[in-house]
C-alpha cells in the first residue's frame, strides 16, 4: 500500500516528481481522489503557508510546493470531476489592467489552488471585461485582483464597478492584494477583502464563502 | 554650500547645511514638471540619468547627479531601440513591450519584460553578453564629470546588478526555482549581468565618479522573497567581490545599495561586506527611525520618504511633515540624503511634489497651477 504520508511530504519539499509518482501509485491502489485531496494535498498547503508566515518558506519554496501540488492534482482533477465533487468555491484570478507583475497572484492562484478551490487563472493585463465575461461563464464566487504599481490600483475600482454595471457584483466576493494595496483601499473601492499575501488570502477567501 | 560638499558631509555623518536630496521621475512626470516649470529641453527622460541634460535636477536643487551604465537603461530605451513603437528587443535579447496605465493625471506606460532570451536553457550554447568595454557607453558619464563634477556629487549607476538581470534573462519564477533546482545553472547566469556591471563600474571609479549604486530587489512589503541563506549562498560573496574591488582602486568611492522592500536580515550582512549607503529605506516596509537606530553608526541612508502611500496618495501637509520627521528622527547627524522611494511617478499631485521639494531644500516654489504659488520658479 502506498504510503499517502508521501503526498503531504512531496508537496512539503516541492518534489514535484515524486508528488505526481505517490499520487499515480495510490490511485492505481484505489486510493479515493477526494481523500488524497483532503488529507494530504490541502494539509501539505496548509502547512507550507504556515511556514511561509513563519518566514521558514520564501517565493522559492511556495513556488515549487504549488508546482508539486498541481503535479499531483494532474490526476486528481479529471476523476475529481468525473465524482461529481465540489469545490471549496470557484475563483477567477488575474492582474489588472495595465499590470504585468504576476508572481504574487500566481502565488495567491496556486495556494487558493491547493485548499480546494477551483481556480480560473485569466493571466495578467487583464480587461475589466474579461473579468466580467469569466464570472458568469464559470459561475464563479470569488474574484482576485492583483495590482503591483500604484498607478494600475485604479484599474481595481475600474473592474470592481464593471462587475456592478454588469449586474454580478452581488453574486461574488472581490478579494484584492498587492503591495500598495491596503485595507483601506479595498473599502474604498468596494472590495470585499484586502490580503497581505498567499496564506492570508486562502483565510480569507475560506471566510467569505463559509468553507 | 556646493552640492557635492553637502552630500559627502552627510555621508560622513555630519549635519551639512541642509539635508541632500536626490529625486528621480518617470518619463511622465518629468514631462509634466518641464511643462510646470516651463522649460524646454528633450522629451526623452532616463531617471537613472542616460542621456539627461540634467536640467530638471539642477533646477530643482537636486545635489547629486546620476549617469546610468548597464542593463537598466533597457527600461528606458524604447526611443532609441523601438524607434518610439510599443516593443522591442534590447542587446541582452530581452524583449519588453509597453504597458500603458491611466492615473488621474493623464495616461503613461512602463516598459515591461515580456521575453525572456535564456528561458530556455539550450539557449546557452550560442547567447552571448554584450561588451561592457565600449568606449561609447561611457560618452555620458565623461560628459557629466567634466561639465558637473566640480559642483555636484557624481554617481555611477549599475543598478539590476545581478539578480535582476539574471532573472530577465532567466524569467523570474524559473531564475528563482533554479536557485534550488540547479544551483550551477543559477550560478552561470548570475556571473554574466554581474561581470558586466563589476566591469562597467570599474570604469566609472577610474573615471572619477563619486559614487557606485549598486541595486538588486530582494525584498517584499514584509520580508524577503529569496530566504536569507539563499541570498547568502547566491548573492553575497559577489557583492563582496564587487564592493572591494571597486574600493581597491579607490578607497574614497562610496557604494550604495538599492533594494526595494523588507530587507532588515541582510542589513548586518551588508554592513560586513563594506557597504556604504542603503536605499531607498521603503517606509511603507521597513521603518527608517528603527533602521537609523540600528544601524546608523555603520551606515548612511538614502530615499525614506514614502512613494506608496504618502506621496501619491497623501496630503501636501502630510508629505511636508514626513519629510521634517525624517530630518529630525534620521539625519539630525548627518547620514541621510533625502529623497523619494522610488522615480516620482505620475500618480504624485504637484502639490505633493513641491511640498517635499521646498520642505527639504527650504524654498517656497510652486507649480504654476497651485493658487497663491510664488512662481516664476527660481532656479538654483
Amino acid at each position: 500500500m502506498t504510503d499517502t504520508k508521501k503526498l503531504y511530504d512531496a508537496i512539503l519539499n516541492g518534489n514535484a516528481k515524486v508528488a505526481a509518482e505517490v499520487t499515480q501509485a495510490a490511485l492505481a491502489e484505489g486510493a479515493e481522489p477526494g481523500d488524497l485531496v483532503a488529507q494530504c494535498m490541502i494539509p501539505a498547503m496548509d502547512e507550507v503557508g504556515r511556514l511561509f508566515e513563519a518566514e521558514e518558506y520564501f517565493v522559492p519554496e511556495l513556488l515549487l510546493a504549488g508546482r508539486a501540488m498541481k503535479a499531483a492534482l494532474e490526476y486528481l482533477r479529471p476523476l475529481l470531476a468525473a465524482s461529481g465533487a465540489k469545490p471549496s468555491g470557484k475563483v477567477i484570478i488575474g492582474t489588472v489592467k495595465g499590470d504585468l507583475h504576476d508572481i504574487g497572484k500566481n502565488l495567491v492562484a496556486a495556494m487558493l489552488e491547493g485548499a480546494g478551490f477551483e481556480v480560473t487563472d485569466l493571466g495578467t493585463d487583464v480587461s475589466p471585461e474579461k473579468f466580467v465575461e469569466a464570472v458568469g461563464a464559470k459561475g464563479a464566487n470569488i474574484v482576485c485582483l492583483s495590482a503591483l504599481l500604484t498607478v494600475t490600483m485604479p484599474a481595481m475600482k475600474t473592474t470592481v464597478d464593471a462587475l456592478s454595471a454588469a449586474g454580478i457584483r452581488d453574486k461574488v466576493k472581490v478579494m484584492i492584494g498587492g503591495a500598495p494595496v491596503t485595507d483601506q483601499f479595498a473599502r474604498e473601492i468596494g472590495a470585499d477583502s484586502y490580503s497581505e499575501n498567499a496564506s492570508a488570502a486562502v483565510a480569507s477567501a475560506r471566510k467569505l464563502v463559509a468553507v | 554650500m556646493k552640492p557635492r560638499e553637502r552630500v559627502a558631509m552627510s555621508l560622513r555623518r555630519e549635519k551639512p547645511d541642509r539635508c541632500p536630496m536626490q529625486v528621480s521621475f518617470t518619463p511622465e512626470f518629468a514631462a509634466r514638471l518641464r511643462a510646470d516649470l516651463h522649460q524646454g529641453g528633450a522629451a526623452m527622460h532616463n531617471p537613472h540619468g542616460g542621456g539627461n541634460t540634467y536640467e530638471l535636477e539642477r533646477a530643482l536643487g537636486e545635489d547629486l547627479l546620476l549617469t546610468s551604465v548597464g542593463w537598466a537603461n533597457s527600461y528606458y530605451a524604447n526611443e532609441t531601440l523601438g524607434a518610439s513603437g510599443e516593443a522591442y528587443t534590447d542587446e541582452w535579447g530581452v524583449g519588453f513591450r509597453n504597458q500603458h496605465y491611466e492615473t488621474r493625471f493623464g495616461p503613461g506606460f512602463y516598459t515591461e519584460m515580456v521575453g525572456f532570451p535564456l528561458a530556455d536553457r539550450k539557449a546557452l550554447d550560442t547567447w552571448q553578453p554584450p561588451d561592457p568595454n565600449r568606449p561609447e557607453l561611457y560618452h555620458e558619464a565623461e560628459r557629466l564629470i567634466s561639465q558637473h563634477k566640480e559642483e555636484y556629487y557624481i554617481v555611477g549607476v549599475t543598478v539590476t546588478t545581478i539578480f535582476e538581470t539574471a532573472w530577465a534573462l532567466r524569467g523570474l519564477q524559473q531564475m528563482l526555482i533554479d536557485f534550488s533546482e540547479d544551483p550551477p545553472l543559477a550560478d552561470l547566469i548570475l556571473d554574466f549581468p554581474f561581470r558586466y556591471h563589476l566591469a562597467a563600474a570599474v570604469r566609472l571609479v577610474k573615471m572619477g565618479v563619486d559614487m557606485i549604486w549598486i541595486g538588486d530587489d530582494v525584498g517584499t512589503q514584509r520580508g524577503m522573497y529569496i530566504s536569507p541563506l539563499t541570498w547568502r549562498r547566491f548573492f553575497k560573496p559577489r557583492m563582496a567581490e564587487f564592493i572591494s574591488t571597486l574600493k581597491a582602486i579607490n578607497p574614497d568611492v562610496k557604494v550604495a545599495y538599492h533594494c526595494d522592500g523588507n530587507i532588515v536580515k541582510i542589513i548586518p550582512d551588508l554592513i560586513e561586506i563594506g557597504l556604504d549607503v542603503l536605499n531607498p529605506v521603503q517606509p511603507a516596509c521597513m521603518d527608517p527611525e528603527m533602521i537609523k537606530k540600528q544601524f546608523g553608526d555603520r551606515l548612511c541612508f538614502w530615499g525614506t520618504i514614502d512613494e506608496q502611500h504618502t506621496l501619491p496618495f497623501g496630503t501636501a501637509d502630510e508629505v511636508r511633515q514626513q519629510v521634517l520627521d525624517r530630518i529630525e528622527k534620521v539625519g539630525y547627524n548627518g547620514g541621510l540624503i533625502l529623497g523619494p522611494t522610488h522615480h516620482v511617478q505620475l500618480d504624485t499631485p504637484l502639490e505633493n511634489f513641491w511640498a517635499m521639494i521646498n520642505t527639504i531644500t527650504g524654498t517656497e516654489r510652486g507649480s504654476v497651477h497651485m493658487p497663491g504659488s510664488s512662481n516664476p520658479v527660481v532656479t538654483a
